[in-house]
């Protein structure tokens, strides 16, 4: 089988590899420079994260990518703060591959997961101090004083006394040249300037002029266009093609099999695409070509009767159960969902007999190398990877399908760079997606309908199954379905959380949030079951088991704050109304809602606003944290209302967004976001206000209809409940 | 061969007639601004302006635009590369609305075509005007765009 579910064991390193590879190099984190110190010297490069010109512009390489997060213009602010240096000198590039950049968590690099800002708040801001500490040492020789007598500010080494400066950039070959500090002092955030005010991005003039560079527009010489069809049913394979079929077409260059399909490369994306959609061949099924959403839901449903492998316990659920007044047993589902970045999957490969150079859109350049190498042969040292900007990515290009095709192309094409574009269809036909997922929650209550036992069991698989799949096999249960249910902040003193492994035949990714928006979903809709069902309101439910939370509470109160939360429905502007309200934990923040909802005659949801507190701890850039905000709710609510991707036949059946609409401009709630800012630890801010929105949205409904939406999307179901 | 002028230079091009303009504009002329992103005229990520009025480049034939006047985001704040932009553009970023930016030029080509037919359009037509997709959900920054560029205050919470 040379189908897709073949290359996954593949797609990503595995962690030991990982760890492995980044304790071969250096991990002090990023002092190692990349060049040798002659080079360092004359191309003002004062440690691996930072260079600055002679011209006093200052390149900071960026171990993350940037796919609209705005991580770019955190990891400027984050050097610019400790350097001294005025923001509109700075500018963020990619960093090349190498042990240097790898600082997430044990030695590793990805973007995702909230790991990027989390991840380089120490060692970039230790970075700009280092670069810092030796631009003063070289002015403090210049000027003849000591380096106390000096400080740094807009771009330049200023003498406190006597106000004399000197440019960043006239002190940089000398800077270059001295020792690197072993230890500097970083800023308390009380005194931060550049962080904790907003930014603006570096990265938005480029993308209101069309000059940004996405993976589609790369343009090296010679450049010819590929584009793909895959075999339809997962896992299958080319039973047949005839190549001859489309020769001697205008453009066509070459038509060829690929991994998981057939391609044709041409001068032209359209030609190439004409020729594809007359191309002859025909593909054998994979191993479930009978496999449907709808069977494998029942299948999910069916597998919540039996005890699964327990993620967490605490307590004694059993004799909280035993003990109980009353009893409530809700079950959810969640359907498969795809990322459907704006831009479709893509990556540009040249291959010549010694070097492979791929310029494509990933979360992580690593991945890439190991890709290239593992089709080409070459060693890593022999692959360059150039990141363009990312066209949206949302954990999809985290995977390696589409440059491993890339690369199997460029390898036969030698000398000749290929850019393969996948079409609308073939991304979301072939997707890795967020997993279906049943969930069954049960809840033991006290004659005060107290909740005395919570009892959560989520059947499916997630994307670390997918991935790692020896790992998760030996550690019982797979993290990434559970994560979001474990270690509440509510007062559960008798709690079990359990997963049961039932294998996706669709192929299973990250999609943003991971396991976090659907646990969000299950935790948040079963809290307001109980709280209805015991005659209380759900906010003030939520409250009293937060007694032991105070950021959660604090979080809490401020969206209903916001909201001015109404437990009972009301009139506003001409229209029947209900608030819902839902709390989550994920990536070290706190993040609330309260959706805004009304229904129209014909049954449709309507949310006119969203009101949102967010607690992550720093918001290091204030704006952008609110930008996340709205984008997150957008990304949340669209699923929430819109997305599931069919399968049938033992295939993805939606293709385009006629099929898979996502939502749509009208449609986007009004937001207010309430930053809270607690100093705590940072948190992540790119993902986690995905995750309350579908609780919010469906707790308002049932506040408006007495009906529950216990499987997503909501799309017609209130209609055709009333 | 087919002339088409395109952000005010002249084209003679051999292509065939079918051709939809989004591929002629991103493989036969380099002009990479405009972007793919669904090929059924559905998302908008290939707005560009064929006489004034925008249209999605990935479904209209080269052939339907043949003498007419094209302009795309390299173009819309005068000619190619000349650094100027267009107050809608400036809007753009006055409000921070860009976040992974691959469908903007799209947005921004529609709005701008938008405030020519109505150069003061109300909240309401705003939001029903607006059809372009952006998957990052950048929606109310482009609304408080609009209403920048037409003069009022945007209302977002820009920079």
């Amino acid at each position: 089988m040379s189908g897709i579910l073949n290359l996954s064991p593949n797609l990503l390193l595995s962690r030991r590899q990982f760890i492995a590879a980044g304790a071969a190099g250096s991990l002090v984190l990023g002092f190692r420079l990349p060049l040798a110190a002659s080079a360092a010297q004359a191309n003002g490069v004062l440690n691996a994260f930072v260079a600055i010109d002679p011209s006093g512009t200052i390149t900071v390489q960026s171990p993350f990518v940037e796919m609209g997060q705005g991580i770019y213009t955190m990891m400027s602010m984050l050097v610019a703060e400790e350097l001294g240096a005025d923001m509109r000198s700075m500018r963020t590039v990619q960093a090349p591959p190498g042990a240097a950049y790898m600082i997430v968590r044990e030695g590793e690099r990805f973007t995702g997961g909230d790991e990027s800002t989390r991840s380089a708040y120490e060692p970039l801001r230790r970075a700009g101090a280092v670069a810092r500490h030796m631009l003063v040492q070289a002015a403090a020789g210049r000027l003849n004083v000591q380096p106390d007598a000096l400080t740094t500010r807009g771009g330049y080494v200023v003498h406190k006394a006597s106000g004399k400066r000197i440019a960043f950039g006239d002190l940089v070959a000398d800077a270059a040249g001295l020792d690197v500090p072993a230890e500097v002092q970083l800023k308390s955030p009380a005194e931060f300037q550049v962080l904790r005010k907003t930014q603006a991005r570096l990265d938005i003039p480029a993308k209101t002029d069309g000059s940004a560079v996405f993976g589609v527009d790369e343009l090296p010489d010679n450049v010819a266009i590929a584009v793909v069809r895959q075999a339809p049913v997962f896992g299958g394979t080319v039973k047949r093609m005839r190549p001859e079929s489309v020769t001697g077409r205008r453009g066509v260059i070459a038509v060829e099999e690929v991994p998981n399909g057939v391609a044709v490369i041409a001068d032209n994306y359209w030609r190439a695409m004409k020729a594809l959609n007359a191309l002859d061949v025909e593909f054998a099924p994979g191993p479930a070509p009978d496999f449907t959403s709808a069977k494998h839901e029942e299948l999910l449903r069916g597998k919540l009767d039996a005890r699964g492998a327990t993620a967490e316990e605490v307590g004694d659920l059993d004799g909280a159960f035993a003990g109980a007044d009353r009893t409530l047993e809700m079950d959810y589902v969640i359907p498969f969902a795809a990322h459907t970045t704006m831009e479709p999957m893509t990556c540009t490969a040249l291959v010549t007999d010694d070097r492979c150079v791929v310029w494509t859109p990933n979360q992580g350049v690593d991945f890439i190398v190991y890709a290239a190498t593992n089709v080409t042969g070459l060693p890593a040292e022999a692959v360059e990877v150039h990141t363009p900007f990312l066209g949206g990515a949302f954990g999809r290009r985290f995977m390696l399908d589409f440059p491993t095709q890339a690369v199997t192309l460029a390898n036969r094409h030698k000398g000749r760079p290929i850019k393969l574009i996948w079409s609308r269809e073939e991304d979301t036909r072939h997707d890795f997606y967020r997993p279906m997922l049943a969930a069954r929650q049960r809840a033991a209550l006290d004659k005060e309908g107290k909740l005395v036992g919570w009892h959560s069991r989520i059947a499916g698989m997630g994307p670390y199954t997918q991935v790692f799949p020896d790992e998760v096999e030996a550690h019982g249960w797979d993290f990434s379905v559970m994560q979001g249910m474990l270690e509440l902040p509510y007062r559960l003193p008798n709690r079990r959380m359990e997963y049961v492994h039932v294998q996706s035949p669709a192929p299973i990714g990250f999609w943003r949030t991971t396991g976090y928006g659907p646990t969000c979903y299950f935790k948040e809709s079963a809290l307001d079951e109980i709280a209805h069902a015991v005659g209380r309101d759900p906010y003030e439910y939520r409250r009293e088991l937060l007694a032991d939370a105070k950021r959660e509470c604090a979080v809490l109160d401020k969206a209903a704050e916001l909201a001015g939360w109404r437990k009972k429905p009301f009139r506003k502007n001409g229209t029947h109304r209900a608030h819902g309200i839902a709390l989550h934990n994920a990536f070290d923040s706190i993040n609330a809602q309260v959706a805004e909802v009304s229904i129209s005659d014909d049954g449709t949801v309507r949310v006119h606003k969203v009101y949102c507190a967010m607690d992550c701890g720093l918001a290091l850039n204030p704006l952008n944290v609110i930008m996340q905000m709205e984008s997150g709710i957008a990304f949340g609510l669209s699923a929430t209302l819109h997305e599931e991707v069919v399968m049938r036949d033992g295939r993805a059946v939606p293709g385009n967004f006629h099929e898979y609409p996502i939502l749509r401009p009208g449609e986007m709630p009004d937001v207010e976001v309430a930053i809270i800012d607690s100093g705590a630890k940072i948190g992540g801010a790119g993902e986690i206000a995905t995750c309350p929105v579908a609780p919010a949205v469906c707790n308002a409904v049932f506040a408006l209809t007495g009906k529950r939406i216990r499987t997503l999307p909501i799309g017609t179901r209130v209609a055709e409940m009333t | 061969m087919i002339e088409l002028t395109i952000n005010g230079k002249r084209h003679e091009l051999d292509v065939e007639d079918d051709m939809p303009l989004l591929w002629l504009l991103r493989d036969e002329l380099k002009l990479m601004g405009t972007k793919f992103g669904c090929g059924m005229g559905i998302c908008g990520a290939c707005t560009i302006q064929v006489d004034g009025e925008p249209v999605r480049s990935c479904v209209m034939p080269v052939s339907a635009a043949r003498g007419k006047t094209i302009i795309t985001i390299e173009g819309l704040g005068g000619s190619v590369g000349n650094g100027k932009l267009h107050p809608v553009q400036q809007a753009w970023i006055d409000e921070q609305v860009p976040q992974c930016g691959y469908c903007q030029p799209g947005h921004i080509m529609a709005a701008a075509a938008l405030l020519e037919s109505n150069p003061d359009p109300s909240d309401e037509e705003i939001r029903k005007e607006v059809t372009n997709l952006c998957r990052c959900g950048t929606y109310l920054r482009i609304f408080a765009a609009i209403r920048r560029a037409a003069g009022r205050d945007g209302g977002g919470s820009g920079s």
